[in-house]
């Protein structure tokens, strides 16, 4: 019993350290951090820490960036209140949006062509599809998923259909896997690995994203937490300027973000220049297409609810942005028509 | 032995208890720290809707083909490195090589030579069970008492019935404490590779199980996943193991 006994005391004083450590940290200095990921449509994103627009916001900000693999891990680093703002596609929102995680959405960020890119020679359309062709995506839930769902629905009346040749692989490695062309047949791609993949010779495009969608879509939203919306309400609102600064700059100075960027995405300034300005590839403030989502998820099962509230969804635009007020209200009215 | 049954159940309601105490307390968010009503329900929709059970047979179908691949490769690696001195430096390298690797660091290699499939998760099962399988029975072996070999002399037991007489049973103990080592260590292996690899969606196992349930923001769905884990591991190994023990080593005073 005396072991016990010890066990549990060293236990609790270890918690007792661990929780000191937190509060210290993250008591005083005013600070935010942000999730960042790889990808084109997160672009502005990366001007934001190019330019250090949030540091000209407010000097004593601490910014910090976490580089983190995918948005299952970014959910849960926030559900666990180590990050403060996120980047992602609609679907994986709603979907912890329903489970319960209080979170909104900040704004749009980009709008993106995406596109299922095969190498099979018999692949034309989504019919041709053989029970054995593997089809890679980022995961199950994701945007990609639910875009291929609905072309599903749409031409087959079966969302699931292709659900069981679904290969969880993130970009790179689907690419890679793609460009093999022995085991997986086509890859759902976001730039800039739809653009690497529509140069090669023997990859082409079975399905856009619109095609999928039927219309137009936000592709990546800004997200953030209830309880940093309400804590740090200075905060958050020097992040959505630094947010709007960044979109504004790159749709006024492509070229200028393009020299800026071209580092950061390992790629030349000329080859930035042409992805930036890709047919379909746009930044705004705008969000588009949230209620179709929810509307396609919940009947599909995905979510529970159906009946969302723009203002259950969306965090109120700070009164201190001015004439910004109304930019990111504007796309969602216009979808409601 | 009912005893420990019994102890055992006794500190598990007990820590059930500190569990739904805590989560009833609402210290946590329901999100981080679901009730064990929450993750029961999980459990029951999981095993309702067949997936979950079709999921476990191919977990354990892995499983089991990789075990007896694994033990059948190290019984004769072993045999041969303990007849071949040659050989055994071979062996010995290749062990003290390869065990301490995690099969997770592979991963990028077997995703290029295997793909993804459930070849690749196989041979991540064997490498993580293979090297402790092949130490420990060459310890096994090389901790027969010397007296035992020389009676086989003194029989004039040849290779074979040396083996199958003495070297194998007498190093029993040590076959069954690595299998039981390569059990747990297959599942590690399993689980992670599965969740690495992303199977397909119709070949999935509890691994894909837990993944799927964790992308789509269902925490006590991932505890179920975890139950299901504890509860095939305490049963295997309470049960096939216990018995297996029971039936000979116990039964020929090895093993107290």
């Amino acid at each position: 019993m005396k072991k016990y006994t010890a066990i549990i005391i060293i236990l609790s004083l270890s918690l007792f350290l661990i929780t000191s450590c937190e509060s210290g940290s993250q008591s005083g200095q005013k600070r935010i951090t942000i999730a960042e990921q790889y990808g084109l449509a997160y672009a502005p994103v990366q001007l934001i820490k190019e330019l250090q627009l949030l540091e000209k916001e407010d000097p004593n900000l601490k910014v910090e960036w976490k580089q983190l693999s995918n948005t299952t891990a970014i959910r849960e680093s926030m559900l666990a209140g180590e990050v403060d703002a996120a980047f992602m596609a609609i679907p994986p929102f709603l979907i912890a949006r329903d489970k319960g995680m209080e979170w909104k959405i900040i704004s749009g960020l980009s709008e993106s062509p995406l596109a299922l890119m095969t190498n099979r020679d018999y692949i034309n359309s989504l019919s041709d599809f053989k029970t054995a062709d593997k089809i890679a995506l980022p995961q199950p839930g994701s945007i990609q998923h639910i875009l291929l769902s609905m072309a599903a629905q749409r031409q087959f009346g079966a969302a699931d259909k292709f659900d069981d040749q679904l290969i969880t692989m993130n970009h790179p490695d689907a690419m890679n896997a793609l460009l093999a062309g022995r085991e997986v047949s086509a890859h759902f791609a976001s730039p800039p690995y739809l653009f690497l993949e529509s140069r090669e010779e023997g990859i082409k495009r079975v399905l856009s994203g619109r095609e999928a969608f039927g219309g137009d879509f936000t592709f990546i939203i800004g997200v953030s937490t209830e309880e940093f919306y309400q804590q740090q309400s200075e905060t958050y609102t020097h992040f959505l300027k630094a947010l709007i600064e960044a979109v504004d700059f790159i749709e006024q100075k492509p070229n200028r973000a393009a020299e800026l960027l071209a580092d950061n995405y390992d790629l030349s300034q000329a080859e930035m220049e042409e992805y930036l300005s890709w047919p379909g590839m746009k930044y705004t403030l705008e969000i588009k297409g949230l209620e179709k989502f929810i509307a396609f998820m919940s009947a599909e099962g995905y979510l529970k609810e159906n009946d969302y509230q723009r203002s259950e969804l969306i965090f109120p635009e700070k009164s201190a942005l001015g004439e910004n007020e109304s930019r990111i209200d504007k796309g969602v009215h216009q979808n409601e028509e | 032995m009912k005893n420990k049954y019994w102890q055992r159940l006794l500190w598990v309601v007990f820590l059930a208890l500190i569990w739904q105490l805590t989560a009833l307390s609402g210290a946590f968010s329901k999100m981080i720290f679901p009730g064990l009503d929450q993750i029961f329900l999980a459990l029951i929709e999981s095993f309702k809707d067949g997936t979950l059970i079709k999921q476990i047979g191919f977990s354990l179908s892995i499983i089991i083909q990789g075990l007896f691949l694994a033990a059948a490769a190290a019984l004769i690696l072993a045999l041969t490195a303990y007849f071949s001195t040659a050989a055994a430096g071979l062996i010995d390298t290749l062990t003290a090589l390869a065990h301490p690797l995690p099969g997770i660091a592979l991963m990028p290699l077997i995703l290029i030579w295997f793909g993804s499939g459930r070849t690749a998760i196989l041979i991540v099962i064997i490498h993580s069970v293979l090297w402790p399988l092949i130490l420990n029975l060459s310890t096994g072996f090389n901790s027969i008492p010397e007296i035992y070999t020389l009676i086989a002399k003194n029989y004039r037991l040849n290779k074979f019935e040396f083996m199958y007489k003495i070297l194998i049973p007498a190093s029993l103990p040590y076959f069954i404490s690595g299998l039981k080592i390569a059990w747990a260590r297959s599942w590690r292996a399993l689980i992670s590779a599965e969740m690495l690899f992303g199977a397909i969606n119709s070949l999935g196992g509890l691994g894909w199980y837990i993944f799927q349930k964790r992308v789509f923001f269902d925490l006590p769905g991932v505890f179920a996943g975890i139950i299901v884990i504890i509860v095939i591991g305490v049963t295997v190994e309470d049960f096939i193991f216990k018995k297996l023990e029971a039936k000979t080593v116990k039964k020929w005073g090895m093993l107290k």
